[in-house]
């Protein structure tokens, strides 16, 4: 089974590829391709949370550095592990992709809690868990910690 | 398959044309809806007034200028294609952090002054539609919807930015027919499109063609902005020169004939006093349709165009404060990016904030009897910083001759390129000798940049605040 795991190089998308680290059975993965889309028309057209690196400019830089991150979860885990640029809207791409390479799986995060999620449509997960061609697994963020002084809206 | 052995190397893979999504087609008219956009159904009615019915050489001149400065920016990118456009050519021209600092801050000050200008335009074409909310309240609401459409992320639709550039054009097709028509009728009075009014400000014809060109500059600003997304382009060593000297040419073609279509149809000195000037043109009243209609249709069509404009500028702004804070040249809030979104929000409040008070302080001025035009002074602020980046670059792309030029580049010809540079620094000159006191608004708007780099400096840590993450934790505490 090939499998997709999508990055915008958030530290959700590192959580969600530990995810599927966690209980995957990596007998099972023929090749696991870590995709990463730059979105050209954007302010940002890809930033990268999961290095301390400069940027030069290149947002290709940033994406690379961050499938470098995300990559380095599956060393010595099993499947081969190739690394995609992507360019264009994420969710189109991340779509594209599962079908381009005949995924069995895609791994994507559910992005930030709180207010912007509820209100705001069109997250990236909700359209690739809807349009993808194979099963798509959605790792959401870890309810806040108790400590937070902040109402915890249900889970 | 089943022991853990097997290889885990990770090849960058080579996906060809997939890689890459901007085409040289989507790059042509992503420079068409930038140039045009910004300024000719803002500014049209003071290069009237400056130039009389001969504006149509300002327009020609300008972008003869700014086309020359487009092909520098194509051998550029095609040299360095990275989003940081001016900055880092200057970076790697000179090497020198406090130029590249300055240059970074110009462009960021240029690019909200800009922003400003545009939607004090965009206030007056709606208020040809709706009078009776004042001006100032519809332009900050202006920017303030394009923030948020920006933190959402509808503008990265290149589908959308083709569509408004198709309207944007159409918009300018129908002052052309307008022109074509009125010509037909055999009204026309050609001897208009040589008369050069040397009776205002400008007592010569060579100067009121250069006032004409230094205020209709700013109608030929926003092809740097094309920088943005070679890194996405396809085939950029094609894909530059022709889209982006291209683009630049047909804005110019269509400006000067729009130019000529506007002085034949309407009196000078009523474009000279319009604030949404190519709606005198429709409302002349020239084609066999209501007037009315064609008078809201167009209205409707600037909007549309001076929106387009000014969310490229707007989404520009928060990119600069990205890239300056990964440098850790400003605070590092300007680093963070919406978990969900992905979006520099900090940045885009930062730029809508910023862009909003020029606005009011602008409206201040004005109404406190400063004498001033809100969309000619911001524009003008624009231009003058826009300039002295062009003639940089050009400076630095004669510089870095003979450097990084393993890859195939896009290489400008030189003699032009010293015509250019002559262009930008006569345009530059006269702008500020002509309205000195939009060096006071220039510096203003710099000191944002120095504020936010003292406030670095001063209170900043090492570091831009994203931690290295640890990569043995399981934990999804952000």
């Amino acid at each position: 089974m090939h499998v997709i795991v999508a990055t915008d190089g958030s530290r959700p998308s590192l959580a969600a590829a530990k995810q599927l680290k966690a209980f995957a059975d990596p007998a099972k993965i023929t090749e696991i391709s870590v995709v990463a889309v730059i979105r050209p028309l954007a302010s940002v057209a890809f930033a990268d949370d999961l290095s301390e690196g400069k940027l030069d400019g290149s947002f290709r830089d940033a994406a690379q550095s961050a499938l470098d991150t995300i990559a380095a979860v599956y060393d010595g885990w099993g499947p081969k592990v190739s690394k995609r640029i992507r360019s264009g809207s994420a969710a189109n791409e991340i779509i594209k992709a599962a079908r381009q390479y005949d995924a069995g799986l895609v791994v994507v995060a559910a992005g930030g809690r709180g207010l912007s999620d509820t209100v705001l449509l069109g997250s990236t997960a909700q359209r690739v868990q809807h349009s993808a061609p194979c099963p798509v697994l959605v790792v959401r963020p870890a309810p806040r910690a108790p400590k937070a002084p902040r109402t915890r809206t249900k889970a | 398959m089943s022991t853990a052995t097997s290889d885990t190397t990770a090849e960058p893979e080579q996906d060809g044309e997939l890689k890459r999504s901007i085409t040289g087609r989507l790059l042509f008219f992503y420079t068409l809806g930038d140039v045009l956009g910004s300024g000719i159904y803002v500014l049209i009615g003071l290069v009237a007034a400056a130039v009389g019915g001969a504006f149509w050489i300002a327009f020609a001149l300008g972008v003869t200028v700014a086309a020359i400065t487009g092909a520098a920016y194509a051998e550029l990118v095609t040299k360095y294609p990275r989003a940081a456009g001016a900055s880092l050519y200057v970076n790697k021209a000179f090497g020198s952090r406090p130029l590249t600092f300055l240059i970074t801050v110009s462009f960021l000050a240029a690019s909200m002054a800009a922003s400003g200008s545009l939607a004090v335009g965009f206030a007056s074409y709606f208020d040809t539609l709706w009078s009776g909310p004042p001006a100032l309240l519809i332009s900050l609401v202006f920017v303030a919807l394009l923030v948020v459409v920006n933190f959402i992320g509808i503008t990265e639709s290149v589908w959308m930015n083709m569509l408004m550039t198709f309207v944007e054009v159409g918009g300018l097709l129908i002052v052309l027919i307008i022109g074509i028509v009125f010509i037909g009728q055999g009204d026309a009075d050609f001897g208009v499109l040589t008369q050069i009014d040397t009776s205002g400000d400008y007592g010569s014809p060579a100067l009121a063609v250069l006032a004409g060109i230094s205020f209709s500059f700013f109608a030929m600003t926003g092809f740097e902005n094309t920088a943005n997304v070679a890194e996405e382009t396809i085939d950029p060593f094609k894909a530059f020169p022709r889209s982006l000297v291209g683009g630049m040419i047909v804005a110019g073609v269509v400006y000067v004939l729009v130019s000529m279509a506007a002085a034949l149809t309407v009196p000078t000195e009523t474009l000279a006093n319009s604030d949404a000037a190519l709606l005198e043109v429709v409302e002349a009243g020239i084609l066999p349709v209501s007037t009315s209609f064609m008078s809201t249709l167009f209205s409707v069509i600037a909007l549309i165009a001076i929106t387009n404009t000014t969310l490229v500028t707007i989404v520009t702004q928060p990119r600069v404060l990205y890239g300056m804070a990964r440098e850790d040249v400003v605070p590092g809030v300007f680093a963070k990016v919406h978990p969900t979104r992905r979006s520099p929000w900090v940045g885009l409040i930062f730029s809508g904030v910023v862009v909003g008070s020029l606005l009011v302080i602008g409206t201040l001025v004005t109404e406190a009897g400063g004498g001033i035009d809100l969309v000619g002074r911001l524009a003008t602020v624009t231009v003058v910083l826009l300039l002295a980046i062009y003639a940089l670059v050009i400076v630095a792309c004669l510089k870095l001759r003979g450097q990084d030029e393993d890859q195939p580049f896009f290489r400008a010809n030189t003699p032009l390129l010293l015509v250019g540079l002559v262009g930008n620094v006569a345009i530059l000159a006269f702008t500020v000798y002509d309205d000195p006191h939009s060096l006071i608004w220039c510096a203003g708007l710099l000191g944002v940049g120095f504020v936010l780099f003292l406030a670095e400096y001063l209170f900043g840590s090492s570091g831009t605040g994203s931690r290295t993450p640890d990569l043995d934790s399981s934990s999804t505490e952000v």
